[in-house]
């Protein structure tokens, strides 16, 4: 009798094991600490319960935000429809039901790889050193990435939920557009539907993060009421940021359920204000100078020179570990607080904090921490951790309330306490898709690094950030190239975790 | 003999009429009924999934509301959709059946391997289960397994009273037999079932009709025109 007994976390644990990354990260946050900062943390805490009324002040906040709005909207509406033909064209299935063969596929989702790859902030810093301030380039900054992207999602979902009514509706010998029309689209218009959907939501934050960085748009409000410490007026444009996401997302919910009024009010709302924001944004053709860039980039002595400029070891080693300390923070903490807080009724008040996590953009989250702590690592991972792990604690809250609580009963009936029922129920239940989703998460803090890496002054958002400012192209061109090629080995090894969890994650 | 579960004119909406019934120590009761009639809603009376919206349900004299955790492991269940956390492995099923014995540690370590191997070995044993099954993941076993690890972890909470809805469904005869067998070795069960030829196993027989308890009586006394009269359709 060979009985192994190895030490082999199960899933729900697993979903708690990366929480040990915080013993370091505190201990070094607390070394590197000062208390000269929480005076300042707590005026801006006292922001939230006393924003500024004053008039002006609102007047550019709502101009700031409407044009924040229509940046994201705009950007949204033309990445799903790109991000739609894209993905049905990176499908497996379709091309298998349409040529026999796979291989276009393959194709155009390595083609489109590059380009999802780029974080929307360095599309936005390149095109805007070639095209200056102009909406376009913010759209689409927002547009290349976020196209690229849900083709993939969507390419995805689609051989994902390949009906098993397809090979009965291709030998009855149809046209294969119609074949696929019958038995593939409608089994994936409720996934499709509901990625779109989330992506809204992530198309605000984009279009807040360019602001941040000089796009324009609330975002530049923001960060220029936290640069002079007027926390009232920073949190009167939260506010408006907090009744905009949820107006967005009751427009959404009224869109994804049909409601013919809410169909139309969501319609007029969105044209007007993208009619009155067009007053305030610049949406003239840009006239760019890329020829100047090529030229500067045709000077081979200035890309060798640039290759061996940096310390390339120390510069990816630093983004890696401010991907892997943020990870493990962004996984960990929802379900912690989870079991620290275990009922149903806590979960609403739950909702609420990973939607305040949500709601501050990440870079000035950064920034806030840094009154706190010296520049470092920890403190980068913790501002990007703790945003995404509200992204995460979203998604294991919907998780949970989808499963039920049958099983934390049925646990407490057998004795177990209020804790390990919900460790052994509701937790283990969603572990796997939850990990699976964890892993995607990844990805996409790896791509977050350069929003960020101004705070740890390392990694190569930080560096991508000084050769973009002091127009070094070559530089900027190797800093992209080791992006690209650090992101796609992330998704390689996200996708075989997933596929060793049995799992897709579902992207919302 | 002790009284462990009694239930004083308890009532549930439509699902079950006013009902009086005690269970004692060393008891063992099979439920009938047909399909509705609402046997599943009494094993979850008892168990205290569901509260009655009438009357009152007592453990060893105490008020259902009032006991404590140590004393609600006492009350055991097999649930007909089995309920396994399908993300663990079979040991670490079988041990949550003891997580009413522990502290949150012992939880916490339960899911970083094999712990209590020899207690895990000595019920899977009692249910015939494959020792080298110990670190599969439940998703991989059969129906039959399946049925088997849940027993096992109701072995492992070492309940004094078992509940069991409808446990010998879709299962192979020998299969079942162990089953039953298994569930009649606790101190008291409550078995509910659709196998009128078995009620000699037990000795005391519940019949639920339209959801009133119709039948209470020793099984050498009741008469085969009872039983067919408890599943024919109103």
């Amino acid at each position: 009798m060979a009985v192994q007994t190895f030490l082999k976390p199960a899933l729900p644990l697993l979903t708690l094991l990366p929480g040990l990354c915080l013993i370091p990260v505190v201990a070094i946050l607390v070394r590197d600490g000062h208390g000269g900062g929480l005076p300042l943390l707590i005026q801006f805490a006292q922001g939230a319960l006393q924003p500024s009324f004053d008039p002006n002040l609102l007047k550019n906040l709502w101009q700031g935000l409407q044009i924040t709005l229509v940046i994201a909207i705009l950007s949204w509406g033309i990445s799903s429809g790109l991000g739609v033909i894209l993905g049905f064209l990176g499908s497996r299935t379709l091309w298998r039901t349409v040529l026999g063969s796979a291989w276009p596929a393959l194709l155009f989702r390595r083609l489109l790889s590059p380009f999802r790859a780029i974080h929307e902030l360095i599309w936005g810093l390149l095109l805007l050193q070639i095209y200056g301030l102009n909406g376009w380039v913010a759209i689409a900054a927002i547009v290349i990435p976020y196209s690229a992207l849900m083709a993939r999602v969507i390419a995805d979902q689609i051989d994902c939920h390949e009906s098993p009514a397809l090979p009965v509706l291709q030998a009855t010998g149809g046209p294969a557009i119609a074949v696929l029309m019958t038995a593939v689209i409608p089994a994936v218009s409720s996934a499709i539907k509901n990625h779109i959907g989330h992506r809204l939501d992530c198309a605000l934050r984009s279009a807040l993060i360019l602001g941040v960085f000089g796009l324009g748009g609330l975002g530049t409000d923001l960060m220029l009421s936290l640069q002079s410490l007027q926390f009232h007026d920073m949190w009167s444009g939260l506010w408006l940021l907090a009744i905009a996401m949820v107006v967005l997302d009751q427009i959404l919910g009224s869109l994804q359920r049909k409601q013919r009024i809410g169909v139309v009010i969501s319609v007029v709302l969105m044209l007007a204000l993208v009619g009155s924001a067009t007053l305030n944004l610049d949406l003239s053709w840009p006239s760019g100078t890329l020829g100047s860039v090529l030229d500067v980039l045709g000077d081979d002595h200035n890309a060798a020179a640039a290759l061996f400029e940096l310390n390339w070891v120390a510069v990816i080693g630093s983004t890696l570990l401010i991907t892997l300390m943020a990870s493990c923070i962004a996984t960990a903490v929802p379900p912690l607080l989870l079991l620290l807080w275990p009922s149903p009724g806590s979960l609403r008040l739950q909702s609420l904090i990973w939607g305040a996590l949500r709601l501050l953009p990440t870079p000035l989250s950064a920034l806030l921490l840094l009154v706190m702590a010296k520049p470092s690592l920890p403190l980068a991972a913790l501002a990007l951790g703790l945003h995404h792990s509200g992204v995460m604690g979203r998604v294991l809250i919907k998780d949970i309330r989808e499963t039920g609580f049958g099983s934390a009963q049925t646990l407490e009936r057998g004795g177990a306490t209020v804790r390990m029922s919900w460790l052994y129920g509701p937790l283990a239940e969603v572990s796997r898709s939850y990990l699976a989703y964890a892993s995607y998460r990844c990805d996409v803090i790896l791509r977050d690094t350069v929003v960020v890496g101004i705070v740890g002054s390392a990694g190569l958002g930080w560096q991508l950030i000084d050769a973009l400012s002091s127009f070094h192209w070559w530089l900027v061109a190797w800093l992209v190239v080791a992006f690209i090629g650090l992101t796609l080995l992330g998704e390689t090894i996200t996708e075989r975790w997933q596929q060793r969890l049995n799992c897709k994650a579902v992207v919302l | 003999m002790t009284a462990l579960l009694e239930l004083h004119q308890v009532s549930l909406d439509q699902r079950l009429q006013s009902t009086s019934l005690t269970i004692r120590a060393d008891e063992r009761v099979v439920l009938l009924g047909a399909s509705g009639a609402g046997k599943t809603t009494l094993i979850q009376l008892c168990n205290g999934s569901l509260k009655p919206s009438k009357g009152s349900i007592q453990w060893r004299g105490q008020p259902f509301a009032s006991l404590t955790r140590h004393q609600r492991r006492s009350i055991g269940t097999l649930w007909q959709d089995l309920r396994l956390v399908e993300e663990l492995s079979v040991v670490q099923n079988i041990n949550s059946g003891a997580l009413g014995r522990h502290g949150l540690l012992w939880a916490l370590r339960n899911l970083l391997g094999v712990l209590d191997k020899d207690a895990c070995l000595t019920v899977m044993d009692q249910v015939h289960l494959e020792p080298s099954l110990l670190n599969r993941a439940v998703t991989q076993l059969s129906g039959g397994q399946r049925q088997r690890v849940a027993l096992a972890r109701l072995l492992r909470q070492r309940p004094e009273l078992g509940l069991a809805d409808e446990p010998l469904s879709a299962l192979d005869p020998v299969i079942a037999r162990d089953v039953l067998d298994t569930l009649l070795s606790f101190p008291g069960c409550l078995i509910s079932l659709h196998r009128p030829d078995l009620i000699h196993r037990f000795e005391r027989v519940l019949g639920l009709r339209n959801g009133a308890l119709v039948l209470d009586a020793a099984p050498e006394t009741i008469s085969n025109s009872q039983l067919e009269w408890l599943y024919r359709r109103s």
